[in-house]
């Protein structure tokens, strides 16, 4: 049919099939990709939103063929990076802007509401926006901005006002991120955005058996089928076929064995994605199904089936001994002993495994470009290479719509590059959103009984743990995982008695790998809600229960590292006032139906563990500016600030002279990832290391440009390092190295328990965090404020269940609707080995949340979970086993 | 609490974590007189820990009795591209580096390029997570 559109204010004869979506008109037809593509389709997520005759609409499930006459905006037709809509500067300025993906949408959202409503209350701009969801914020900074840009559209103040000078002071001072406006203008190009002429689209076949063999693959008749080119299985892929990241154990397409539902066994590429879909149902699998094991006991249980023929199912195994917990238990005047288990959970990043590939160069020469969400491009490159066989390779990073550790490890770029290979034709890979959960690596379950001890004041005096992760079908960085949790396994506290065992284990669920934290979170739930048990067995409250177990500096952690600094009674210090009021409010409005309560959860992470390197490169420019050289990837923390900030500041440049190469193998140094939170400390480190060699050179050469260093003959490029300690912990007593510095926080929560429905709703979150010097205040509460939504998703709603999570809403996404009042109490106890004194921030968030969640539930009511997420079926059972006690 | 290790024998297959020191990849051994800690994989983890006499030993643990004025060219090449890009160059770049044809540099150290070359000249693989 024909019809007429007018989109962004021009007015266009359109030609279409009635049933077209808008998304995929906007986005394939006039390549205006501010409109993104994260939930199937399925109207979930907002991030397609446009504006159609003045309402906001889901563009991903609006028909072209309804919008004869339509006039239409997207966020192109708002403003530019140079001329940008006052909403575009109100994102920016309120700090709304994280990896950008969900932004679009969300202006756009708020564009349609601010035009018929230019002064919205909170709940107004919550309702408006109920369909946007965004995983980076926690949504407070979403409102903050609709609230600003309210005031911007009614005249009341002028985005030129909030902007800091450029040439003014750069630490501690919110300047807009570089990455903000292009994000917010829909003109940052994610993975999806990149326009490949003639490029094959990929779909994959997954197993949907947890453990079984390969007998035979089919593919006749899905290469015969419409459109297309052909299908890939492992023989077709020339080198190793695994992805290597720690352990050489997951094939990038498997061979003769499936390991857990989902895992890869054959692509399929066609002329178009739907056709690729079609034919990936056509390829035929004879699967032989084997015995499924499917928890780490079954897995350690004698004659259980070897996940790996090459390796025992126990992956690895690590003792903690310090002092004589036998004896202090022996002594102890109180003792808890629990069990706790935490689930498999997605991190859910917004943008779906996105990656391309294709061939710049002829012949020998052919070098085989991949561009993906990695956050370690150099050892993804290293991995593809030997995967592939190819190795006349390099890795672009797009911009990248959120991660929080599944882009630790490849995910959908060995199929990628394979089939770039293989197919010798420009490729790009879409998965879908049930996809990119197979593809994507989950936060490691973990089963652990502790014991917790004390004397008769209170003073903690011995813990003991038996720690099971599970592993999953693949190793990747489980090894890290584990050894992170026993390396901050007593916490903030002065516990100087421990007896604890860890042991990771493969089982045939989905693999783990980085998620937000790694480890401690899963450890510091159990510990955290053992501390508050412990604390009413005494009969302290819980507050000073911590302050009184508080770590010293001089004195030393579980693994017998002595620390420097620990400023953790501040902490408590800082907010006892809000504690104070919280219960306060609590024990008043507690009602029968709706039970109020209070809990704490603390958490002390590690920053620049042993055995890790940075290195960053800086060189300067012939206009007096600098550009830095360095691995630094950012999906959504604001690392392209810390790293322009401290530069800027260092070499009291403006920052417009500060330039950032961080996005390609071709000109960054191998700088490891984007996780540990490890980029402020050690990029920014390294950083400062080459700035200072720099400033030394110009100093001795009376340069301040690079052409006169080169005209004196010195270089105008400089290396710079940061180096931990190497060492580990020794495999049977757990004592060891640890990290260089702690990031501590202790969070207040505040919920209601609906005690007939046993449904949870957290009232208020507040945080109280100290991570050396803030660089970026907005950022860095930014970061406090999306891990605290990610902490209580973890806490009550999320989890990963194969075969029943698919989508966003079988998730259980936070949202506008579930979204709560936040507040941070910021301490800056500089840290003397940190980056102009700072540290990183992004995991040590949500650490503590879960267990402030679960400490503040059973404040209200009376009920401890022990197995999370702690969802109303839970809450409510354990009402009726209490109910039926009484 | 349990603390001890579960109980294996000679038939069990290896922890999945891997041959890496206590999972986490490193592995310290002695090398000409001294001791230097190697990834899993046989590769320096730290640049600096590499000089010649450590490559002559490494050298000749790979079969290589001796290093020529070719190998020489190939290992001080990679060093100083490393110290420049902080990373590893590409096979292509290697040999426009040193005006080599790839065939040649393949055949040159035992292992190839990546696994001969690279790995005596001390340069270590890109970095997992800590």
């Amino acid at each position: 049919m024909k019809l007429r559109l007018t989109i962004n204010g021009v007015t266009r004869q359109v030609v279409t099939d009635p049933d077209a979506i808008l998304l995929d008109l906007l986005r394939d037809t006039y390549r205006l990709t501010g409109a993104k593509q994260s939930c199937d389709r399925k109207g979930q997520c907002g991030a397609c939103t446009v504006i159609v005759n003045g309402k906001a609409v889901r563009s991903c499930t609006t028909k072209v063929g309804r919008l004869d006459g339509a006039d239409i905006i997207t966020v192109e037709g708002l403003g530019t990076p140079a001329n940008p809509h006052l909403i575009q500067h109100a994102f920016v300025l309120a700090g709304a802007v994280q990896c950008g993906f969900c932004i679009p949408g969300m202006i756009m959202g708020a564009k349609a509401l601010l035009d018929s409503n230019p002064d919205p209350s909170t709940d107004e701009i919550r309702h408006a926006l109920r369909h946007n969801l965004c995983r980076c914020t926690g949504y407070v900074k979403i409102v903050d901005a609709v609230k600003l840009a309210g005031r911007f559209l009614r005249g009341e103040l002028e985005p030129a006002a909030l902007y800091p000078d450029p040439d003014g002071p750069k630490i501690g001072v919110s300047h807009p991120r570089p990455s903000a406006l292009p994000k917010a203008c829909g003109t940052a190009e994610f993975t999806a955005d990149i326009h490949l002429p003639g490029a094959l689209e990929v779909a994959a076949v997954h197993s949907p058996h947890a453990h079984a063999l390969i007998r035979n693959i089919d593919t006749t008749a899905a290469a015969a089928m419409p459109g297309v080119a052909g299908v890939m299985t492992a023989a077709d892929i020339k080198g190793s076929n695994r992805h290597n990241y720690m352990v050489s154990d997951r094939p990038v397409l498997c061979e003769d064995r499936v390991r857990y539902v989902g895992d890869p066994v054959a692509v399929v590429a066609a002329d178009t994605r739907a056709h690729a879909l079609a034919a990936v149902a056509a390829v035929k699998v004879d699967y032989e199904p084997l015995p499924v094991v499917s928890s780490p006991v079954e897995a350690i249980a004698e004659g259980a089936p070897q996940i790996h023929a090459e390796w025992n199912n126990v992956c690895l195994t690590q003792p903690q001994i310090k002092g004589d917990a036998a004896k202090a238990f022996a002594e102890a005047a109180h003792v808890v002993e629990t069990h706790f288990h935490t689930q498999c959970n997605h991190q859910a990043s917004l943008e779906p495994e996105t990656s391309l590939a294709y061939f710049e160069g002829e012949g020998d020469d052919a070098q085989l470009v991949v561009v993906g969400r990695s956050i370690n491009i150099h050892k993804h490159l290293a991995m593809l290479q030997e995967a592939t066989g190819w190795e006349n390779m390099r890795y672009e990073e797009a911009f990248v719509g959120g991660q929080f550790g599944i882009k630790i490890d490849v995910t959908s770029e060995g199929i990628t590059a394979a089939a770039a290979i293989h197919f010798r034709r420009p490729v790009r890979y879409i998965p879908t959103l049930q996809e990119s959960m197979f593809l994507s690596p989950k936060r490691h379950p973990f089963d652990m009984k502790l014991k917790l001890a004390c004397d008769a004041s209170g003073k903690l005096t011995a813990m003991g743990w038996d720690i099971l992760v599970d592993n999953g079908a693949y190793n990747s960085m489980g090894n890290v995982v584990m050894l992170r949790a026993v390396q901050m396994l007593s916490a903030s506290y002065d516990i100087p008695n421990v007896d604890a065992l860890a042991r990771l284990v493969y089982t045939n669920n989905p693999w783990g790998a980085a998620a937000r934290g790694a480890g401690p979170p899963q450890t510091h739930y159990a510990l955290e809600s053992a501390i508050d048990l412990l604390a009413r067995k005494v009969g302290i409250d819980p507050l000073e229960f911590r302050k009184r177990n508080t770590l010293h500096p001089g004195q030393t952690k579980s693994t017998g590292a002595v620390v420097d600094e620990w400023p953790f009674p501040e902490l408590c210090e800082a907010i006892e006032p809000e504690y104070k009021r919280a219960v306060a409010e609590a024990r008043a409005q507690s009602t029968p139906a709706k039970a109020r309560g209070v809990g704490l959860g603390a958490g002390a992470f590690g920053i620049g563990g042993p055995g890790d390197q940075s290195m960053v490169a800086v060189e300067l420019d012939d206009d007096g500016g600098i550009t830095v050289y360095g691995a630094v990837a950012d999906p959504g923390e604001g690392n392209d600030s810390m790293l322009s900030q401290l530069a800027a500041d260092a070499m009291d440049l403006p920052l417009p002279k500060v330039r950032l190469q961080t996005r390609t193998t071709e000109n960054t140094t191998a700088n490891g990832p984007a996780a540990a939170s490890r980029h402020t400390y050690m990029s920014g480190g390294s950083m400062l290391d080459a700035i200072g060699q720099l400033k030394a050179a110009m100093a001795e050469h009376k340069a301040t440009t690079g052409d006169d260093l080169r005209k004196a003959g010195a270089p105008t490029r400089y290396m710079g390092t940061k180096k931990m300690v190497v060492g580990a912990l020794d495999p049977t007593t757990g004592q060891g190295p640890s990290f260089e510095s702690q990031v501590h926080a202790l969070q207040l929560a505040e919920v209601e328990v609906d005690t007939e429905t046993g449904d949870v709703r957290v009232v208020r979150m507040t945080c109280a965090v100290d991570a050396g010097r803030v660089i970026h205040p907005l950022n860095f509460v930014g970061q406090i404020e999306g891990g605290m939504d990610m902490g209580v998703g973890l806490a009550l709603r999320e989890r990963y269940e194969y075969g029943k999570t698919k989508d966003w809403v079988t998730f259980k996404y936070p949202s506008m609707r579930t979204a709560f009042d936040m507040q941070t109490i910021v301490r800056e106890t500089p840290r003397p080995k940190g980056s102009n004194g700072s540290i990183g921030v992004g995991e040590m968030t949500l650490v503590a949340t879960a267990p402030a969640v679960l400490n503040a539930i059973d404040d209200a009511i009376g009920v401890r979970i022990y197995d999370l997420p702690a969802t109303p079926d839970k809450v409510k059972a354990a009402l009726g086993e209490l109910a039926a006690k009484h | 609490m349990e603390s001890s290790q579960p109980s294996t024998d000679s038939t069990t297959p290896p922890a999945g974590g891997g041959p890496g020191e206590f999972g986490l990849s490193r592995r310290p051994r002695e090398i000409a007189g001294r001791m230097i800690t190697f990834d899993n994989e046989g590769f320096f983890w730290t640049v600096d820990e590499w000089d010649e006499d450590v490559a002559v030993a490494l050298a000749a643990e790979s079969g290589l009795a001796e290093l020529d004025d070719a190998h020489w060219r190939v290992l001080r090449f990679l060093r100083q591209f490393y110290r420049e890009n902080g990373r590893a160059p590409l096979n292509r770049q290697l040999a426009a580096g040193i005006d080599m044809p790839l065939l040649k540099l393949e055949t040159l150290f035992p292992g190839g390029i990546k696994q001969g070359a690279r790995r005596l000249a001390g340069l270590p693989n890109p970095k997992t997570c800590m």
